[in-house]
This record gives C-alpha cells, sequence and structure tokens, in this order.
C-alpha cells in the first residue's frame, strides 16, 4: 500500500456486503500495485500533490446517512429536483420523481446487484488512482436511472455542502445511466462557505446508451483551503450526447477530469469549461476524448481567468483510433491573466491513428484589454470592479451557451 | 461674474520620453464652451487623455485644478465621479459587457459618491428608456454590447445618453463629430445643446468649423505643438476655415487672425 495519511481506517470498510467489499478491495489492490501519482507522471506533471497526499484528511467514521436534520437547511422553492449532500453524506429523502426516473443511494443500487457493473467500468482504473481511492471508500454516492424513451423534463440538482468539513476526506461516487432514446440534465453544484480544509474526491461514471443524452451541469464555488478531485467517465452508444458545462471558481487545488469514451459511431460529446483560478490556487481541467468509431464528434472549448500567482492547468487529449474515421476532434482554449504572476501550463494532445479525420486545436492568452478598462473607469467604475466586469465578459462566452435560462442563472457569479 | 471650474496652468505631459503638452494654460469658466482646434498631432487628443487620467499620459510640471481641487491627484474614476467626462474619438468596444448593465454600474458610482440614491433595476430602466428615446437610441441597443458593432453614429449617440444620465460639470468632446453623417451631427448637437447650463462647461475638440455651427462656442483656442497658440471668439473658426493653420502656426500675417 503507498504511503499516504489519505488511506486510513479502512478495516471499517471491508465488514460490509460481500459485492460491495469485493469492489472495495479491488480498488484497494489497484492503488497499491500503482501508487499515487508521481512528479514525472505525465498526467499529473503539473500538480504538486505533496501536500494533499501528507494532508491528514480523517475519513469520516460516523453514521454513514446523512439524517433530514443535521444541517439545519430547509429546502427552498426551487424548480429542480434537489438531492443533498451534507459533508459528503446524502440526505435521505423521499424524491419526487417523474416516472422513468430513478435516484437511489449508491449502497442500495448494489445491493440490488444488476447495477454492480457499472461500477469502474467506464474508466481504467489503473489509470487514475484517485478514483481507486475513491473506490476503497465505496459507500456514499448516488445511482440515477432514466428508463429507456423518457426525456426528464426537470434537471437533477444535486447540492453539495461541504460546510464545517475541517480536516474530512469525502468520497462520493455517482453512476448515471440514461437508457436508449432517453434524456436528462444533471446540475452538480459544490460549495462551501466556511474556511476549513477538506478533501473531495468524487467519481461520475456516465452511462449513454443509444440515442441518449446526458447534459452536465458543474459548479464548483468552494473555499480557497479545499482539495477537489472529480473523475467524470463517459461511456457514450450510437448516435448518443454528452454534453459537460463547467464553471470553476474556487478551491486551492481543483481537478476536473474527464474521460470521455465514444463507443459507437456518431456518439458525441462536448465539453465547455468556464473557471477562475483563483489568487494562489490551481485549477486543472484535464480531458481525455476516445473517438473509437467512425463519425464521432467532440469538441472542448475553455475559457479562463488567472489570478494574481493562480496556476492553470488545462490538459486536452483527442485521440483517434484506427477505424474512427470521418470524425471531427476540436479543441480550443483562451486564457485571461491579471496579474504576472499567473502560471498557465495548456497542453493539447492529438493523437490520431485514422486517415480522413478534421481535428482542431488552439490556444491563446491575453492581458485586461486596456483600453477597455479605461473606458470603464472613465465612466466612474472602479478599477476592481471594471476588472470584475471584464473578466466575467469573457466567461460569458462559455455562459451564455447554457441553453436552460433557469440553469444559466445558477451559473452567473 | 464668472466662476473657474477647469484652470490648467504651465502644464507639460509626456508620454514615454515623448512631450506632448508644452506649457499650457487655459482657463474654463462655469456656463461657457470652449473649442480646440488644431492640425493633425497637435496633442488635442493627449489633452484630453491628460485631463481624465490615461496610465501612460505623465504630467511632468504644472498643475490642473478642477472644482477648485487638484485634479492630478485623482485616479480616471474618482475624475469621473466628481463630473469630467471625456466622450471619446473612438469609443471603445467592449464584447460581453451588455450596456445596460454597464450603463447601470456607471451611473450607481457616480450617484454613490454625490451621496445620491442609487437606482434599482426598475427604476434604473425607466431613466434609461426615457434619455434613450430622445436620443433616438432604440431599446434594442441597449441589449447589445458596449459599442460592439455599432456604427459610428450609433457609438457618438451612445456617448452622449452617458452624459444625459451622469451629468457631468464638464465635457471634454473628443471630435465627436468624426463619423457622423448630418442627420446623426444634428441629433447628437441637440443632445449636448440641450444638456447645456449655467453650471457646466465643455470642451469640443474638433478639425471642422462644421461642428461649431451647431455647437457654438464662447471662445476658440487654436492648438499647436502642445500649447495654444491664439484665442478668439467664434469668428476665428471662419477665418481658419478660409487661410488654414499653417497661416496661424507660421504666424503668418496675411491672413490677420482676430485679436
Amino acid at each position: 500500500m503507498p504511503a499516504s495519511p489519505l488511506i486510513q481506517n479502512i478495516e471499517l470498510f471491508l465488514d460490509d456486503k460481500p459485492s460491495v467489499y469485493a469492489l472495495r478491495q479491488k480498488a484497494g489492490s489497484i492503488l497499491k500495485k500503482i501508487g499515487f501519482p508521481a512528479p514525472k507522471n505525465e498526467a499529473w506533471k503539473y500538480e504538486n500533490l505533496t501536500a494533499l497526499l501528507n494532508h491528514n484528511f480523517q475519513i469520516s467514521t460516523d453514521e454513514h446517512i446523512c439524517g433530514h436534520d443535521c444541517c439545519g437547511h430547509s429546502t427552498p422553492q426551487t424548480p429542480f429536483i434537489e438531492i443533498k449532500f451534507c459533508r459528503g453524506k446524502l440526505h435521505i429523502e423521499e424524491y419526487n420523481t417523474p416516472p422513468g426516473l430513478t435516484i437511489m443511494p449508491l449502497p442500495l443500487a448494489l445491493y440490488e446487484g444488476e447495477h454492480k457493473q457499472y461500477i469502474f467500468n467506464s474508466f481504467n482504473l489503473e489509470q487514475h488512482p484517485f478514483a481507486a481511492l475513491n473506490g476503497m471508500y465505496l459507500e456514499q454516492g448516488l445511482c440515477i436511472q432514466v428508463q429507456k424513451g423518457t426525456h426528464i423534463n426537470t434537471p437533477v440538482h444535486i447540492k453539495y455542502n461541504q460546510n464545517n468539513c475541517e480536516n474530512l476526506q469525502l468520497n462520493i461516487h455517482n453512476v448515471i445511466i440514461a437508457e436508449k432514446d432517453a434524456a436528462i440534465d444533471i446540475i452538480e453544484e459544490f460549495s462551501s462557505t466556511t474556511p476549513e480544509s477538506y478533501f473531495i474526491n468524487i467519481v461520475n461514471e456516465i452511462y449513454l446508451k443509444s440515442n441518449a443524452k446526458v447534459t452536465h451541469y458543474k459548479i464548483q464555488k468552494e473555499n480557497s483551503q479545499a482539495y477537489h478531485i472529480a473523475l467524470n467517465a463517459v461511456k457514450a452508444q450510437n448516435n448518443s450526447s454528452y454534453k459537460q458545462y463547467y464553471l470553476a471558481n474556487g478551491a486551492k487545488f481543483s481537478r476536473n477530469e474527464n474521460i470521455i469514451n465514444l463507443e459507437q459511431p456518431q456518439a458525441q460529446a462536448e465539453i465547455y469549461s468556464a473557471y477562475t483560478a483563483k489568487k494562489d490556487c490551481l485549477t486543472d481541467i484535464t480531458t481525455d476524448i476516445n473517438h473509437r468509431q467512425p463519425q464521432t464528434f467532440s469538441n472542448q472549448y475553455a475559457k479562463a481567468v488567472l489570478e494574481d500567482n493562480s496556476t492553470a492547468v488545462f490538459q486536452g487529449k483527442i485521440h483517434i483510433l484506427p477505424n474512427a474515421v470521418k470524425t471531427s476532434g476540436n479543441q480550443l482554449h483562451k486564457a485571461l491573466y491579471l496579474n504576472d504572476n499567473a502560471t498557465l501550463n495548456c497542453k493539447p494532445e492529438l493523437e490520431i491513428y485514422a486517415d480522413d479525420v478534421k481535428c482542431s486545436h488552439g490556444a491563446s492568452c491575453g492581458e485586461i484589454d486596456k483600453e477597455q478598462l479605461f473606458y470603464l473607469t472613465s465612466r466612474g467604475i472602479d478599477k476592481q470592479t471594471a476588472i470584475e466586469l471584464l473578466t466575467s465578459a469573457h466567461l460569458n462566452e462559455i455562459i451564455a451557451l447554457i441553453p436552460n435560462g433557469q440553469i444559466k442563472e445558477l451559473f452567473t457569479v | 461674474m464668472s466662476e473657474p471650474l477647469l484652470e490648467i496652468k504651465n502644464l507639460y505631459a509626456s508620454v514615454g520620453d515623448k512631450e506632448i503638452i508644452k506649457n499650457l494654460n487655459l482657463t474654463i469658466n462655469k456656463g461657457e464652451v470652449h473649442a480646440i482646434m488644431g492640425p493633425n498631432g497637435a496633442g488635442k487628443s493627449s489633452l484630453s487623455y491628460v485631463l481624465s487620467g490615461k496610465d501612460g499620459y505623465n504630467v511632468t510640471s504644472g498643475s490642473i485644478t478642477f472644482k477648485g481641487k487638484d485634479l492630478l491627484s485623482q485616479n480616471t474614476e474618482e475624475r469621473a465621479r466628481n463630473g469630467l467626462f471625456l466622450s471619446m474619438q473612438y469609443p471603445t468596444e467592449i464584447p460581453g459587457v451588455v450596456v445596460s448593465n454597464f450603463l447601470k454600474q456607471s451611473l450607481n458610482s457616480v450617484l454613490k459618491s454625490r451621496n445620491e440614491e442609487e437606482l434599482d433595476t426598475i427604476a434604473f430602466m425607466k431613466l434609461l428608456k426615457q434619455k434613450a428615446a430622445t436620443l433616438n437610441i432604440s431599446p434594442e441597443m441597449l441589449k447589445r454590447f458596449v459599442n460592439v458593432g455599432f456604427s459610428g453614429g450609433e457609438k457618438k449617440r451612445f456617448e452622449t445618453l452617458q452624459m444625459a444620465l451622469l451629468k457631468p460639470d464638464f465635457c471634454i468632446l473628443d471630435e465627436i463629430d468624426s463619423g457622423l453623417d448630418i442627420d446623426a451631427l444634428k441629433t447628437v448637437s441637440e443632445g449636448i445643446n440641450s444638456l447645456r447650463n449655467e453650471q457646466n462647461a465643455f470642451l469640443v475638440i474638433t478639425h471642422y468649423q462644421r461642428l461649431l455651427e451647431h455647437i457654438v462656442p464662447d471662445v476658440i483656442h487654436i492648438f499647436a505643438d502642445g500649447h495654444i497658440i491664439k484665442t478668439g471668439d467664434k469668428t476665428l473658426a471662419s477665418e481658419l476655415e478660409k487661410c488654414g493653420y499653417a497661416d496661424f502656426i507660421k504666424e503668418d500675417t496675411e491672413c490677420q487672425p482676430l485679436l
């Protein structure tokens, strides 16, 4: 087992039902084999993980299910189907779900057995040490399933509230399955307004059957001491469409990694990211798109704002396998520096093994336009507000792409 | 009894190593409209940037007093809040910033500094629509990004709209006639004339006499090589139109200027 205080209290997770136990054991043995990413690991070369790996983040061993009253917040009027995680624990509630939509706590889904096939099946566990760590503590999470032919018109809004998580390590594992011809919007919203340091490690395994549509919105507004590592692994079948809109604003260390497998012809994926690397923080977006079959399509467009002494990492891989002819993969990254002390590591990786494909990548970076800043301040707007107007204008280009008006409001900073 | 609004004394200013204002003296009183005319490259636009405190325009000596206070110790936004407005020759395009949002931020910043009550969205939109209508600005334009895709006329009408909202005490109009057709020139001039009163003043920078037929100045200055070489009343403009700048700069006596 690699040495890190992140691995602890494993015995408490070994006495569960055999099915879950086997999954945890598998994850544990893989982590033992591969270890945590070393500095020379290509996928993690821009991150210094020393602080995270040596931080004694505690696995919470108290009651596994969060009750209604634990956090004292009431449910306001919401146009969405709302699900809450508080301090990494799922609120078990009666969800008012429309026909064709099932929302279950993950352990319950695994107990029924048929969902076991969806765990660790959308990505290669051997290449993802933090997902393996997550797997060792498999417990908290959701299984969301949309039945064949069902279009869910009300978005599912998963709210993760990490207030008062001092020194905690939170592992959450979700499975989202959209059956043939199904469609759903999922919103993930991560927040913490109190200043404690914690580590949230989340894995989403998303399965799209033929003609399914999943639109995944992720809003991350966490405190400047938080560590956030997320893996979104997608398997997309024939003519299905996965779209992700990501707004990142906060966390000391945040990595949002997407593994997209376009498994069958005409599957498509679009990843739109608007992120701010906050002062003294690191924000990483790593995407790995595998075009496995002909006529698959992908598009990545990210816009970044880099504050003082921040680091932004954008790694975008487009991998086109030999028989994936007539595919198209595009990637574009635009960054705005607020200060000379910021660092941007932008690494496009195109691996193309097929002929007759269309691929593009581009990156640009610049400073705040001095003429625009002068125009705004000469109208009485203070410099700080003017800079905020110009940075949100930069990010707005991404937010403007969001088709749902109510969700767009959530993205407005 | 005229009361000075702006007093520039022995002003020298430079951009980098280049001296652009050389010993400029100018006093503008409340209620007055001054015009500055001069050839290209004389430093007219530079003067407008020095007055509004743009980065890179450094005053090396001299003083500017505005409403009795030292202007040079104030930054750009403080000058704007204290009532100085620069209508730019080429208003900057700002993609992603919506006109109405920009105007609301701007107006509320100014109101706040005057200790007046800030406007909420409803009150602001009502005021905005009313002011926009008098300048032939369509509600559609208020939803667009600041100056992006505006025609020459729209840009200048939009600058005038900002003046109407912010009610500055002193407006510098840097070639507000450039890019305007005759009808637009009329609309903009009428808009500006309606803002004139006993308490405010205007500095009109232009190449052409035509604008001064619409916005009639009390005083005309001829500006060359970073300072004023001649001052006169409104008839100076027609002299200029006849003789050109070269005669004035060479101080040619053949075409005897007034004063």
